[in-house]
């Protein structure tokens, strides 16, 4: 796995950089330059066009909405995205995706930067094949994993609790974790670990004094991916939650895929799911290649 | 190893501790379930050894269910392909703004990917989708894009190629980025066309992105369930039925637990061929690089 391994830290790594001044480097415009962003702007326009049109849709009167041919024109309301929030449960829902985004980022966000830095500090002959074990078992179908829980889940009375989705979170954000934070262990000089040894502290109050401090931004870096995780996932939630602990991804699901007559409601709830997001990505916006290449949004 | 060192293996413990329990115990659970002819809720189990598996490899569904695996992955992983590297160039070329565009081209990656495929789905639902609306509207009668088992297939490559595309064209653009530009600096000077800087200095020095890229892809493909699952439900009828799909109709619709356990079993078996073919191939060009 070798290989894999080194073409992704060496990917990974890139993503940090600031960008560099494009070829020619002198900004004038010529016409080549104009067009190119031209192009770009139709691309991504017509690229944004579902997300645009979900969001005209959610502020829509049912009459507005299904028109033919469509209308752009119409008198707005936000009456449905405070109903989808208050009288069908979304509260809820958000709640629900909130506990189990909470737990297992703090859970798995911890552990995984404990083993980390093991990792970034032991000699790389025995460091590497862990890593590249953890890659491999990133791979793995998530749908094979789903099964023995469902089953676990079944006999332990515990389909429809937080715990068990958690778990089953956890386990498909640890190799993740472990593999973002070692990044950033690695550029933390090891120069510090060993004058903190030689001032005789042993290796947690190295970790704990000296270098966690340092970790803090990388770790916020970590939560916030996991939290991403958590809170997109969608078949370990399909199937490990019931009535009661419904994520809001499997929420809109069956909200959204079924009937058609509440679309305006529907897509009031996609964009509100999608808001938070939109946030958390301008905060990641420095180390979205990085977290990326390893997989991180969609597990 | 140095004294201070010696302390870290009980950093792994928690973390090894817990995947041991949440991940490699079940995954060795749903191997041994395999074996095993078991519906979740009878009573009885009992061990067939590879009867399932030779259930599954002898009835045309699952080899179906592969080859719509097969045709779905790899056109939209194409489709990705082509687009992402075309946006990176792109932008790459571009001298102002690029941030702009990398922020605006990536949303659709990063959205929930249910609420990914709701967004395309209300462009596509029959008559009062958007396309429908607009098409109707000038009195032209559209096929049914998520109805039709061709237009359904085709319907789930563009979704998964709108879901996808950014992912691809960000690491791309990463890649770019490292470009040592004095090279082509230099084949300006000797008088080279922008098809050959591209051809001969640009894709070269990319290869082992674009393939790194391509394969992880490649892999998530054979993975991906919530945009199938949103959009047409592995309909219609099995038109787009995936082996993840399949799988969870086995295990979570039918309750044949056993069955499906095998089912995901072969997945990774042959996701793991992937796996391996990619760094045999990684391999080999870096040894040619060097």
């Amino acid at each position: 796995m070798s290989m894999i391994v080194t073409t992704e830290k060496a990917l990974s790594k890139r993503g940090q950089g600031a960008r560099k001044t494009a070829p020619g480097s002198s900004a004038l415009l010529n016409r080549g330059q104009v067009l190119l962003f031209a192009a770009l702007c139709i691309f991504t326009l017509f690229n944004l066009i579902p997300l645009l049109w979900a969001v005209l849709t959610s502020l829509k009167h049912p009459a507005d909405a299904f028109t033919i041919p469509p209308t752009l024109v119409f008198e707005p309301t936000l009456e449905y995205h405070k109903e989808v929030w208050l009288d069908h449960n979304f509260v809820q829902y958000l709640s629900n995706s909130l506990i189990v985004s909470a737990g297992t980022v703090i859970i798995s966000v911890p552990i995984g930067s404990l083993a980390a830095y093991a990792l970034s500090r032991i000699p790389r002959q025995r460091s590497g094949p862990i890593l590249s074990a953890l890659f491999t078992i990133r791979m793995f179908p998530h749908i094979l994993l789903a099964i023995p829980f469902f089953v676990m889940g079944s006999f332990l009375n515990l389909i429809d609790s937080y715990v068990l989705l958690i778990l089953a979170l956890i386990a498909i954000n640890q190799p993740f974790t472990i593999w973002l934070m070692h990044g950033f262990f690695s550029d933390i000089p090891r120069d510090l670990d060993e004058a903190a040894a030689l001032d005789g502290c042993n290796s947690w109050q190295s970790f704990r004094t000296v270098i966690l401090p340092l970790a803090r931004p990388g770790m916020t870096v970590a939560a916030l991916f996991s939290l991403l995780l958590s809170y997109n996932e969608f078949l370990f939630a399909l199937v490990l939650t019931g009535v009661d602990t419904k994520t809001l991804p499997v929420a809109i699901a069956s909200f959204g895929g079924e009937d058609i007559s509440s679309l305006s409601l529907a897509a009031a709830g996609a964009i509100g799911i999608m808001l938070p997001i939109v946030i958390i990505m301008l905060l990641l916006q420095r180390h979205l290649v990085r977290g990326l290449t390893m997989g991180a949004v969609k597990g | 190893m140095v004294r201070w060192q010696r302390g870290l293996w009980w950093f792994l413990l928690p973390s090894f501790g817990l995947l041991t329990v949440v991940l490699l115990w079940p995954l060795g659970y749903a191997l041994y379930l395999s074996f095993f002819d078991y519906y979740l809720g009878s009573s009885d189990r009992t061990f067939i050894g590879l009867g399932n598996y030779v259930e599954l490899f002898t009835e045309a569904r699952l080899w179906q269910s592969f080859w719509t695996t097969i045709i779905i992955a790899f056109g939209s992983v194409g489709l990705q392909f082509v687009v992402g590297f075309a946006l990176a160039l792109g932008i790459y070329k571009l001298k102002f703004s690029a941030r702009l565009f990398t922020m605006l081209l990536f949303l659709p990656h990063i959205v929930t990917p249910v609420v990914a495929a709701l967004f395309i789905k209300w462009i596509l639902v029959s008559n009062f989708g958007l396309l429908d609306a607009t098409l109707l509207g000038l009195d032209i009668t559209p096929p049914d894009w998520l109805g039709d088992p061709i237009w359904a297939k085709i319907s789930v490559i563009l979704a998964d190629a709108w879901i996808f595309t950014p992912l691809i064209m960000m690491v791309l653009y990463a890649a770019l980025q490292t470009l040592d530009q004095s090279l082509i600096g230099a084949a300006q000077i000797d008088g080279a066309n922008a098809w050959q800087i591209l051809r001969h200095i640009i894709i070269p020095a990319l290869i082992p992105a674009i393939i790194f890229t391509v394969s992880v892809r490649l892999m998530d493909a054979f993975r991906f369930f919530d945009t199938i699952y949103v959009l047409t439900g592995g309909g219609p009828g099995t038109a787009t039925e995936t082996i993840t799909m399949y799988t969870y109709q086995l295990g979570f619709r039918m309750l044949d637990i056993g069955k499906a356990s095998a089912l995901g079993v072969i997945t990774l078996v042959v996701v793991a061929i992937i796996l391996l073919t990619i760094n045999k191939v990684l391999t080999r060009i870096y040894r040619r690089g060097d």
